[in-house]
């Protein structure tokens, strides 16, 4: 009977032993809503650029509401973790996380949205892997300039109305978020500071969202009808949405059938957007779209695989490869997608 | 363990009964307890999260509101040509107009002077680059700065209590473009309003705080400052959710951050009532145990008393038994089948042993009779040997009459002690056989002892065992006759108190009644040498029992009586 029992408990101890084996280093991914199709793509970047073995992510999704979001850091700030990455919904409702890291001591890799400076600087333990925001409204400028023909004074055929001011609809971000308030401001600065003149006929907040951005682009067809000269998307899906209505009220023709959409003047409009979706990719080598800056989310995804590998191993921070601005910032360059890079 | 195998079966299975039943109704109802606990809790808690999240969706909408505002006015702002004051002063009136809790809308040049308000006529402070509104939009330009409220601090007739919202917007003043302060002041009211609308039970309550943890709103009197108790625990806690007391009441806070702004809302929610329900709980489980115990208690000491009791009944009545000879006695046992049963053969058991034992005493008893007599006869061919001596040696002197005599008393003698092979006879045959043997012994004495015979009238029809009295007779000459002096011997047969006494008395020397104790000894003890005496009084208790006996007693140089004596009844 004893010998029965002692047993007994060894089996019991050898399978709670295997377990609980070494387990990896777990590192939060906080995504702060994944029907946001450029985060899916982004994350699946960062998973597919682990080169490391020294952790594995978990993700999670706050469905877009900072409160989800909060639960979900009081859950993983639970397991005493070594990093967190976050992805925050609300860039100003991020210095509760801060402070909840100063005490726990952990450090965070903020992605995508990038909290307020002063938040930034209130702990040592901050990073922020992004892109300036500014930069893809000067390259969304870059590439309007390009397709009115880089001539300030005498724009080409795109001017329909001979009058040399770029008629433009602007289909704006969610309004109060860093990026649409930037991109909004910087892209028609841009193009102001480079001697183009700009006839913005309306801005129009659709909220990053495809499907809003087709509800507004109808009615705006409906009130400019083909005065609207130019589409300035505050991102791709934004853009997409405006193709789709586009398309669907008889723009973009493939007349010689060569797969291509032809730059007829009356059935073609240019759109521009940011972000660099692949679907947008897409649409640009079939003529539809006529430019996007991507974020350069392969780099973001390395940049972030390599300063989180960093945290977790305890390796240098001033040994890693990317640029780490103020110990803080690691600052990933655009890039420009036109017909031209196909 | 040692002490549980020495237990009785009854308390073994109740103990046993009792432990595990204790054991697993203890785990059973900690485990639902915890349960319980855990779940009301989680409950509560998702319920107070629910509300917190309804509170700020409440709160979020009306800043997204506020938000709206401002980029209307923002988008307004530049459309229009800002030299032109009365346009713009219209557009804001209007717009200030049409949301009741906007206060004033003004736009503020970098210089801190008014570029344009809603205000109709207005006298504004000087410099407004100081105020902390001003400050903050400069700060972060693309934000939208939610201040804590505060005594108006724009306009110099007026110090109402607002909340002043501000961004940095551009403007156009003749067409050049020119970076500018939107300030819009709020009134509190909407915030209250707001905090208002949902019960958070009694002393329930929720607080706005900054993210400097300053005390933006309190919807309770309690709490005006920044270092009351919520504050505190809103700061520590900084966001999520927690059970707390705040003045002896449970509550659960949960705090979050209003989307767009820098402020955080901390609802305070009563709970107390789960603290009492927990502790109902627990008494209605405590309650269910105990009885559910106690009944079971109840119920297993019946059923092994239905097995035990008749078990012990048996057990009592066995080592009572042992003990006594109450082996007559049947059990009678009740109960439990099996034990009925095992009683039931046992009775037929203790049949059979009875009955085995009730023959050997009978089969001891006769054998031992019959040799007791075949002793008792035993002396008579000594007797006989002496009595043909006598009547040889009165044949030889021819004295006839005493030869017929002798021989006459020797016949019948003989005749009453085989008395054709019966044990008992009569007393009156008895009496008879001693004076047949009394009148052989003085023939033979030659006269030198005289004797009396006195029998009671009454109980010469009485039976006995044959052949008691003349053993002693015959002890009584033995002993008894000398030749010093002429003896004497009495005989008396009587009843007394229900028994019959045969009485012997001879005037001998006596005995010493150490004498007395050695010839009781003698009769007593197995081992010791046959003698008459011995004989008779065992055949006496073969017969009558305990309830006969002999009693010597002596005066010395006096006389000696022997007393032998036997039941009445029996007779």
């Amino acid at each position: 009977m004893k010998k029965l029992i002692i047993a007994f408990l060894f089996i019991s101890l050898g399978l709670f032993l295997t377990g609980c084996r070494t387990k990896e280093v777990e590192v939060p991914l906080i995504i702060y809503d994944y029907d946001d199709l450029y985060m899916q793509q982004f994350e699946e970047l960062i998973y597919d650029n682990k080169n490391y073995n020294s952790y594995r992510f978990e993700s999670y999704d706050s469905k877009n509401s900072q409160i989800i979001q909060n639960d979900i850091i009081n859950d993983v700030f639970l397991d005493n973790p070594r990093v967190i990455i976050v992805n925050p919904v609300d860039r100003l409702g991020v210095y509760p996380i801060i402070e909840k890291a100063k005490e726990k001591d952990v450090p965070i890799i903020f992605i995508n949205r990038e909290p307020l400076k002063e938040d930034m600087y209130s702990y040592d333990q901050l990073f922020y892997v992004g892109a300036k925001p500014e930069q893809s409204a000067i390259f969304q400028a870059d590439i309007i300039i390009d397709l009115f023909g880089g001539n300030s004074y005498y724009l080409n055929e795109l001017d329909k109305n001979n009058d040399n001011n770029i008629q433009c609809v602007i289909l704006k971000g969610e309004p109060g978020h860093q990026d649409a308030e930037i991109r909004t401001e910087r892209v028609v600065q841009e193009l102001t500071d480079r001697g183009f003149h700009i006839d913005i006929l309306i801005i129009e907040e659709a909220y990053f969202s495809q499907e809003i951005a087709k509800e507004k682009m109808t009615d705006l067809l409906v009130e400019f009808g083909n005065t609207i000269e130019l589409v300035i998307s505050n991102n791709d899906a934004m853009a997409i949405g405006a193709i789709e209505v586009l398309k669907e009220e008889g723009y973009f023709v493939d007349e010689n059938d060569n797969g291509v959409i032809d730059r007829d003047t009356e059935t073609w409009m240019p759109v521009v957007g940011i972000d660099g979706l692949p679907i947008a990719l897409e649409l640009i080598d079939q003529g539809y779209l006529s430019g996007t800056v991507l974020n350069d989310s392969k780099s973001m995804a390395l940049a972030i695989n390599e300063l989180t590998n960093a945290l977790v191993t305890g390796e240098k921070l001033s040994d890693i490869m990317s640029d780490l601005e103020d110990d803080k910032y690691i600052w990933i360059d655009y890039k420009k997608y036109t017909p031209n890079d196909k | 363990m040692k002490w549980f195998k020495q237990l009785s079966i009854d308390r073994k299975l109740n103990y046993a009964v009792i432990l595990l039943l204790s054991t697993a109704l203890l785990f059973a109802s900690a485990f639902i307890y915890i349960n319980t606990y855990n779940t009301v809790d989680e409950i509560v808690e998702a319920n107070s999260k629910e509300i917190n999240k309804q509170i700020i969706l409440n709160y979020e909408n009306y800043f997204n509101d506020v938000r709206d505002l401002a980029n209307y006015i923002e988008l307004k702002t530049k459309e229009v040509e800002i030299a032109n004051q009365e346009s713009l002063h219209e557009i804001y009136s209007n717009v200030a107009t049409l949301n009741s809790d906007t206060i004033t809308i003004s736009l503020v040049k970098m210089d801190g002077t008014i570029a344009a308000t809603s205000k109709l006529n207005y006298s504004a402070y000087e410099d407004l680059t100081e105020r902390y509104w001003f400050d903050r939009a400069i700060d972060n330009e693309e934000v939208y700065f939610f201040s804590t409220p505060h005594p108006q601090d724009v306009f110099v007739d007026s110090n109402e209590q607002v909340i002043s919202v501000s961004k940095q917007i551009d403007y156009y003043e003749y067409s050049q473009k020119y970076s500018g302060v939107l300030l819009i002041e709020l009134s509190t009211e909407q915030i209250d309003t707001l905090a208002k609308q949902t019960n958070l039970g009694e002393n329930g309550h929720l607080i706005i705080i900054s993210d400097k943890n300053q005390l933006i709103y309190s919807s309770t009197d309690k709490c005006q400052n920044s270092t009351c108790d919520s504050n505190v625990i809103a700061r520590k806690i900084i966001i999520g959710g927690d059970f707390v007391s705040i003045d002896g009441t449970d509550m659960y806070v949960s705090i979050n951050t209003i989307h767009g702004t820098r402020w955080r809302i901390a609802t305070f929610i009563n709970v107390d009532l789960i603290g009492s329900s927990k502790i109902s709980i627990f008494f209605l489980l405590s309650t269910v145990l105990v009885v559910t115990i106690f009944i079971s208690t109840l119920i297993a000491s019946i059923l092994t008393k239905q097995i035990t009791r008749p078990l012990n009944k048996l057990k009592e009545h066995m080592t009572d038994i042992q003990h006594s000879d109450h082996l007559y006695k049947e059990v009678e046992v009740r109960g439990q089948k099996e034990v009925v049963i095992l009683a039931a053969a046992y009775n037929e058991m203790i049949k059979e042993i009875r009955g085995l034992m009730n023959q050997l005493v009978d089969e001891q008893n006769e054998k031992r009779k019959t040799e007791l007599i075949a002793l008792q006869t035993q002396i008579n061919p000594h007797f006989l040997y002496n009595t043909l001596d006598s009547i040889i040696w009165l044949s030889e002197q021819n004295d006839n009459e005493h030869v017929i005599e002798m021989v006459m008393a020797l016949s019948r003698f003989f005749r009453i002690s085989i008395s054709r092979g019966k044990d008992i006879i009569t007393i009156d045959k008895e009496i008879q056989h001693a004076k047949y043997y009394l009148k052989i012994q003085t023939i033979r004495y030659s006269n030198k002892f005289e004797y009396t015979v006195n029998v009671e009238e009454s109980i010469k029809d009485k039976k006995v065992v044959k052949l008691i009295l003349q053993p002693i007779i015959e002890n009584a000459i033995h002993h008894g006759i000398s030749t010093e002096f002429k003896g004497q011997i009495d005989i008396s047969v009587y009843k007394k108190d229900g028994f019959i006494y045969f009485e012997v008395m001879n005037n001998g020397y006596g005995l010493t009644d150490e004498q007395i104790e050695e010839i009781y000894e003698k009769i007593q003890n197995d081992n010791h040498e046959s003698i008459g005496l011995k004989n008779v009084v065992q055949r006496l208790k073969l017969y009558y029992g305990e309830r006969s006996g002999i009693h010597i007693k002596s005066v010395l140089d006096e006389s000696t009586t022997i007393q032998i004596y036997f039941p009445l009844e029996k007779g």
